[in-house]
């Protein structure tokens, strides 16, 4: 009887002590193999976060370190946005934004598989990135100043340039923002197309009222059924729901030609970490330029060719430019998933949108698409 | 033979005397806790440190940036301390009328599964096994998709118009997203003054009825006099003051997407409400029950042994000691409830948590945002049960 209650106690002083000695860093096991080019990366491209005094740093490792010796990439992504990222039925992901997520594996780690995908809610997203759940999140996420600044995610190369729109029922007969008046308007909570309606609608002076939903399974019905009169959301979600809708039988539906803002989608990284953002942003930016040199996943392979600019980018001459990416990156990403255009035809163009003639063609075709030599 | 053992030898040591024992265990309780809760705060605040977020409440007094659904007077440029203001309203609204539908129909409902007529009692049972063992967020859910995004009513664009008989104005409006209901159009705060007095003059007479009750023995008609005595304030004041308030019927807008007049009910407000308060009546329904049993049979008898009716035996003798036991439950119930309308993100009623949620997901910081909503949350809690609790006092039993 005292004996155990002395034991008890002394149980909880040592685990007073354990809990003071181990403070409060948690970060990666030491002493993992690292690859032989990390030295240049931590100095190159490591740069102290701004912090203050008194937070534990850890100790040269970066996110990119981390993510090689876990040895997968956890990746933010949505789970139903057809084009995007969609679940299919037997449990995989796929997607523009979920290609996108294999490329940055087979970049940083060389197997495109080597991703666990976390599907997120809009609302969630960026408290997943603060708090680590996530490495990088590619969730058709517009890049603004607040998400930059207030929520501590840096956003990287623009992967897809859309603009915010709004659908009716075609039978209605809509065709301007004025018609809609005093509606209702759904949208999606949490999401940069709530804040641009209500500032397009204010700056007209056109009062609406939004019906605010979490996701689009439960929005879908409120719009069909009339509780809204419209819909809004990115221009390419809506060309996709057209075509769901059309396709399952329901109403025609009409996207209305204005374009109500600027959505710069793009992929985003927690702030302070710049060897991981540059090794996210060059894997990607590799499948453009892959697009740029005429190479896809067929004959990427197999060049032949002596354009040193070529040579470098597929690193045969064993070209480094000390990024802590395998020198052959550019090829395992290409061969796994192709090239910005080969993503692009597979799944935005389902969906009803064509790459020529869009923001998202090659700059030499007119569009924005224009990726830093790789040099 | 051994002597006894000296005074000196029969302190216990320290290391075993009970009292400091006792002591030391709690001083070390405490430390143990405190240690903790500051490494989980170190955590905190060096993971803020290195995402540069802070911990100030400073975004309480910047622009909201978005519009409150069915809150057409709200300038989306206002501080988010009014957002989180409609945010209570709402909550309020909700949690208020379904704590009301709760304890009204839970009382009935309860005490019809104790009647002698077999159907009444049987639909009672039926009602409450069905509403207490769904989630109350799959009711509310459903009620939401049965009654108006799939149920019979149309867009309000071509709403139902159920007119007064007699005359060209709306007594109801029935759509899939509003229902216009007849309402109160003017008031100035004199008269809602007076009609404050009028209410402390019937309590007044309340209390006057059962002191002279008490002292003389007159039957008290206590009940009567209250009303008599709020109903004469209000009618005077309504005419001292030259009719200030009338009735304002429903009516559509010119372009028929609004309900000007009398008073609009948004779907998910009453989704909520109706979801909430049907569940909730489930489980009053069966505190009441339970208490109602719990009186001891020998009451019911010696009351029939008066000869007092059944409904005399329930009024004067068997509710008055079942709410005695009822009332710390049906606290806990509408307590519950209030918390239960955070539901109402499901179906898009701007309450408290889905305002909060919004503007988490728009850039508002989320730990001080949630703690704002913890605390909404805490005052709405802490007044219900301050409040229950002081009738649950005067219902209690003086013992020694």
């Amino acid at each position: 009887m005292k004996t155990t209650r002395l034991l008890a106690v002394l149980t909880a002083l040592m685990l007073v002590l354990a809990a003071c000695t181990t403070g409060g860093d948690t970060t990666t096991t030491s002493g993992s193999e690292e690859p032989a080019g990390e030295e240049t990366t931590t100095t190159a491209g490591g740069d102290e976060p701004t912090t203050t005094a008194g937070a534990p740093e850890p100790s040269g490792e970066g996110l990119l370190e981390t993510v090689q010796a876990r040895g997968n990439v956890l990746c933010g992504v949505n789970d139903v946005l057809p084009g995007f990222g969609v679940v299919n039925e037997d449990g995989t992901f796929s997607g523009f934004d979920v290609d996108l997520c294999r490329a940055v594996a087979a970049g940083v780690l060389g197997d495109p598989e080597a991703v666990e995908f976390v599907p997120l809610v809009a609302d969630a997203r960026f408290t997943a990135l603060q708090s680590g759940e996530i490495d990088v999140l590619i969730r058709n996420t517009t890049w603004t100043a607040t998400r930059d600044g207030q929520e501590g995610a840096t956003f990287l190369f623009t992967t897809f340039y859309d603009g915010q729109g709004m659908m009716v029922p075609a039978s209605t007969g809509f065709t301007t923002l004025e018609d809609l008046a005093d509606a209702n308007i759904c949208v999606l909570s949490g999401t940069t197309t709530e804040l641009n309606l209500t500032a397009v609608f204010g700056a007209r002076g056109i009062p609406f009222n939004p019906q605010v939903f979490a996701d689009n399974e439960q929005l879908r019905p409120a719009y069909e059924s009339g509780q809204c009169e419209a819909w809004t959301s990115d221009a390419s979600q809506l060309a996709a729901l057209k075509a769901t809708i059309e396709a399952e039988g329901g109403e025609e539906q009409f996207i209305m030609a204005e374009i109500i803002s600027k959505e710069p989608l793009g992929p985003a990284v927690r702030d302070g970490d710049s060897s991981w953002a540059q090794a996210v942003e060059w894997s990607i930016m590799a499948t453009v330029q892959a697009w740029e040199f005429g190479l896809d996943s067929t004959n990427i392979g197999s060049y032949s060719g002596t354009d040193p600019n070529v040579l470098n980018f597929l690193g045969t001459d064993g070209f480094d430019p000390g990024l802590g990416l395998a020198t052959d990156f550019a090829i395992t990403i290409i061969e796994s998933v192709g090239n910005y255009q080969e993503m692009y035809e597979r799944n935005i163009v389902p969906i009803g949108l064509q790459l020529e003639g869009s923001p998202n063609d090659l700059w030499t075709n007119g569009g924005l698409m224009y990726v830093p030599p790789y040099r | 033979m051994t002597t006894p053992p000296s005074p000196l030898s029969t302190r216990v040591p320290l290391w075993r005397d009970v009292r400091v024992l006792r002591v030391v265990g709690q001083v070390l309780a405490v430390a143990v806790a405190f240690l903790v809760l500051r490494w989980l705060l170190g955590n905190l605040t060096s993971n803020l440190d290195r995402l540069n977020l802070g911990l100030d409440f400073g975004f309480l007094s910047r622009p909201t940036q978005f519009q409150v659904p069915y809150h057409s007077t709200f300038n989306p440029r206002a501080p988010v301390a009014d957002m989180v203001l409609v945010g209570i309203k709402n909550t309020f609204l909700a949690g208020f009328s379904g704590i009301v539908i709760a304890l009204t129909v839970g009382l009935m409902v309860g005490v019809s599964r104790l009647s002698q007529n077999w159907l009444v009692a049987r639909l009672a049972t039926v009602f409450v096994e069905f509403f207490r063992n769904i989630p109350p967020l799959v009711i509310i859910i459903f009620f939401a998709a049965a009654v108006f995004t799939f149920g019979p009513f149309p867009n309000l664009r071509e709403a139902i118009l159920v007119s007064a008989p007699g005359s060209s104005s709306n007594l109801v409006i029935l759509s899939n997203d509003q229902w216009g209901i007849p309402g109160f159009a003017g008031g100035s705060p004199l008269f809602t003054g007076l009609i404050g007095l009028g209410l402390i003059l019937a309590a007044a007479g309340w209390l006057w009825r059962t002191r002279l009750n008490e002292r003389t023995g007159r039957p008290h008609h206590r009940l009567a006099w209250f009303l008599g005595i709020l109903i004469a304030s209000v009618i005077i004041s309504y005419l001292a003051l030259g009719r200030p308030v009338s009735m304002s019927w429903p009516a559509q807008s010119e372009n028929r997407r609004l309900i000007v007049g009398g008073f609009a009910l948004n779907w998910g407000f009453m989704s909520v409400t109706a979801g909430l308060g049907l569940y909730t009546a489930s489980h009053v329904a069966e505190i009441i029950r339970g208490s109602i049993l719990a009186v001891p049979k020998g009451q019911n008898e010696a009351s029939t042994a008066l000869a007092l009716s059944g409904f005399q035996r329930y009024r004067f003798v068997v509710l008055p000691q079942a709410l005695r036991i009822a009332i710390p439950p049906i606290i806990n119930q509408c307590l519950n409830l209030v918390k239960n309308t955070s539901l109402g993100t499901a179906v898009a009623y701007a309450e408290i948590a889905a305002l909060t949620q919004t503007s988490i997901g728009n850039g508002r910081p989320a730990l001080q945002s949630l703690i704002v909503m913890m605390a909404v949350y805490l005052m709405f809690s802490l007044s219900i049960s301050l409040l229950l609790n002081l009738v649950n006092q005067r219902f209690q039993l003086v013992t020694r």
